[in-house]
């Protein structure tokens, strides 16, 4: 009886900790993850067995972890496919920023439509929303909103209105693949599904949505793309070309990248993992990249993958000890066993909870309580789980903590002199994210129910 | 004047802080800087001020804040740096001046030329003083000065390594309900005339 709720305690004392910044979230997580394994597992349940299973390790070397039609692979703890994959991605996304691919993609596109302010706003939406699809939502935004800044300056447009639709966007775009945000890689890995599933699923909603979501924001923000630069200004503005820093480097991450896309795309049929996908690409970039290889290493987030890897440990305390089932049982007796009003609670309180709180723990905890709640009331878990990513990371738009590239873009904004408050942030956010989670309703109870 | 000389002023609401600063910049010949620092900033950031000043000496709100990647989306902790960078120029350039508020005690505790004063009052007093300055109420003032004083001590205590008021932060603490404006500006001008040997 004492395991559950030390478990609960510990994550409980975790997520304050993580929200009130008081200490670097890994070192909560970890923290919380010794605690873990030493109160839970050794104190509470004597399973010294269960501890060996949470760190997982024997997970790695076991041939389905790289290569999904050698043998099954899922088990519980610490999730290293997620892990790995997001290194040897972030191992990438280094290696293009350093040859400067996305400030050169983004002055290209600019280019591209006469650096006119409306078509810019269109463009950089539809940049940011296809990008996150296969980059982390962060660097996406870090580089869109620079160069928003700076054309802003130039063709004298308020940057904030583009800067928020940019970051509405990435969530969207990150929502419609397995490797667009975290909280997807985390349901891929932990459920078995492929780049296809979700392309076909969330990204189908997410593509709907995103064409809506265009309207909202011209409806909203066109007074404000009203740019007064003449022809002379753009004199001023660099050439994409004077972005590029290393040419031959510039060339192989362009191919890499594209080659990181193709595996991804076609991973359900050639049965390479993401694992695997992340650690050939994380090599491939480093091989390539020379006398930069250590430079690229140290601008690893090492702190998010240890954050990650604590977090993994802290959850399995909780999904152990059957606190994350009582969860799922709650929520299967408020709802009457009526699935649509699962598949609601799901959608909503996942998105109100992101909207205010780290969406990855949110998720990490989540998805054993859908399996759960699928195995107790005999749903489809892959209903639970579109409507689970989709409630994460569209939630997380509404307000300006939910997700990271709403406190980078908004960061970003206020550095370059144009503070983003609350109240300007979620009275154009909030509408756009109400629109996208009831068409994910509607479109999840029509088509799945 | 050959020795720089950095005098940095926190105070309590209603202390008359800022107005011992101002008159002891015009004493001593040198700048002052309070909020006006921002309009600088904006100026040449090419922004609306008004953006600025909203988050002028206001501490971050600890729940609806967040860091990540060394990124903060609290405006109040973006608007404080630019401060801190702003009066850190201006100690490089070897200049003299007088800053109330922004933390300047412990930005620029490694400039020699630093003289850190905290200035406080009598409740009563500055209670008066807030009536007649703002001209409100006497139970307005209590609150308004209860306010400010709270959002100082939050503001300088998440970004300083000392307690806001706590005399070992600072090399001189003074009363001014006691002295008046104007004597204490003329204490602080003899502590500040030994501490520079003039």
């Amino acid at each position: 009886m004492a395991a559950p709720i030390v478990a609960t305690i510990i994550f409980v004392v975790m997520f304050i900790l993580v929200i009130t910044e008081k200490i670097e979230k890994h070192y909560v997580t970890l923290g919380c993850g010794l605690l873990t394994l030493i109160f839970v597992f050794g104190v509470c349940l004597r399973d010294f067995g269960a501890i060996w299973d949470t760190i997982n390790l024997e997970a790695i070397v076991t041939p389905g972890f790289w290569h999904a039609a050698s043998g099954e692979s899922e088990s519980g703890g610490i999730d290293w496919s997620t892990i790995l994959f997001l290194a040897g991605m972030m191992v990438m996304v280094e290696g293009m920023a350093r040859v400067g691919f996305f400030r050169w993609l983004c002055m290209r596109i600019a280019k591209l439509v006469r650096y006119k302010t409306v078509p810019i706003f269109f463009a950089f939406m539809c940049m940011s929303f296809v990008l996150a699809m296969f980059i982390d939502s962060i660097t996406v935004i870090l580089f869109l909103a620079s160069i928003t800044i700076e054309l802003a300056r130039l063709l004298k447009f308020k940057p904030v209105p583009m800067i928020l639709a940019e970051i509405f966007c990435a969530n969207l775009g990150g929502s419609a693949t397995m490797c667009g945000d975290p909280p997807n890689i985390i349901i891929g890995t932990q459920l078995g599904y492929t780049f296809t599933d979700f392309i076909t699923n969330t990204g189908v909603i997410a593509m709907i949505s995103f064409v809506f979501v265009m309207g909202y924001f011209y409806l909203v923000m066109r007074k404000d793309l009203a740019g007064s630069a003449s022809e002379s200004d753009f004199a001023a503005l660099p050439s994409p070309e004077s972005a590029i820093t290393d040419k031959p480097g510039f060339i192989i991450n362009t191919i890499i990248f594209l080659a990181a896309v193709v595996l991804l795309v076609t991973h359900a049929s050639t049965h390479l993992t993401v694992a695997f996908i992340g650690v050939a690409i994380a090599i491939v970039s480093l091989l390539t990249s020379g006398k930069h290889m250590l430079e690229i290493l140290k601008k690893v987030d090492y702190k998010t993958l240890l954050f990650f890897t604590g977090l993994f440990v802290v959850v399995s305390g909780l999904e152990q000890t059957g606190v994350l089932e009582i969860i799922a049982k709650f929520i299967q007796d408020i709802s009457g066993g009526n699935i649509y009003l699962m598949v609601g609670i799901i959608i909503w309180i996942s998105a109100v909870a992101s909207a205010f709180i780290d969406n990855i723990p949110f998720a990490a905890t989540m998805v054993p309580v859908v399996k759960a709640l699928a195995a107790a009331s005999g749903m489809n878990i892959d209903v639970l789980a579109w409507s689970l990513a989709m409630g994460t990371d569209v939630g997380g738009s509404a307000t300006p903590i939910g997700a990271s590239a709403n406190v980078v873009g908004t960061s970003a904004a206020a550095k370059a002199g144009h503070p983003i408050g609350w109240g300007t942030y979620c009275k154009k956010m909030v509408p756009a994210t109400l629109i996208v989670l009831v068409i994910t309703t509607i479109y999840i109870c029509a088509v799945y129910l | 004047m050959s020795e720089q000389m950095i005098i940095a002023i926190g105070r309590e609401y209603g202390s008359g802080g800022h107005e011992i600063g101002k008159q002891l910049a015009e004493r001593l010949g040198v700048s002052f800087y309070d909020r006006n620092m921002l309009d600088e900033i904006a100026e040449e950031m090419n922004v609306d001020v008004e953006n600025l000043h909203k988050y002028d000496e206001r501490p971050r709100l600890p729940i609806i804040s967040r860091t990540v990647r060394g990124y903060s989306n609290s405006p109040e902790e973006i608007i404080a740096e630019f401060q801190f960078d702003y009066i850190r120029k201006k100690a490089e350039s070897g200049e003299s001046f007088v800053v109330v508020g922004r933390c300047a005690e412990h930005v620029l505790r490694e400039y020699k030329g630093l003289i850190a004063v905290f200035i406080l009052g009598d409740e009563a007093e500055k209670n008066k003083r807030i009536q007649t300055v703002r001209g409100v109420s006497e139970s307005d003032a209590a609150s308004i000065m209860k306010r400010h004083d709270k959002t100082r001590k939050y503001y300088h205590n998440r970004h300083c390594d000392t307690k806001w008021g706590d005399s070992r932060g600072y090399d001189i603490t003074i009363n001014s309900s006691k002295l008046g404006l104007e004597k204490t500006v003329n204490l602080l001008v003899d502590y500040i005339k030994i501490r520079t040997g003039q």
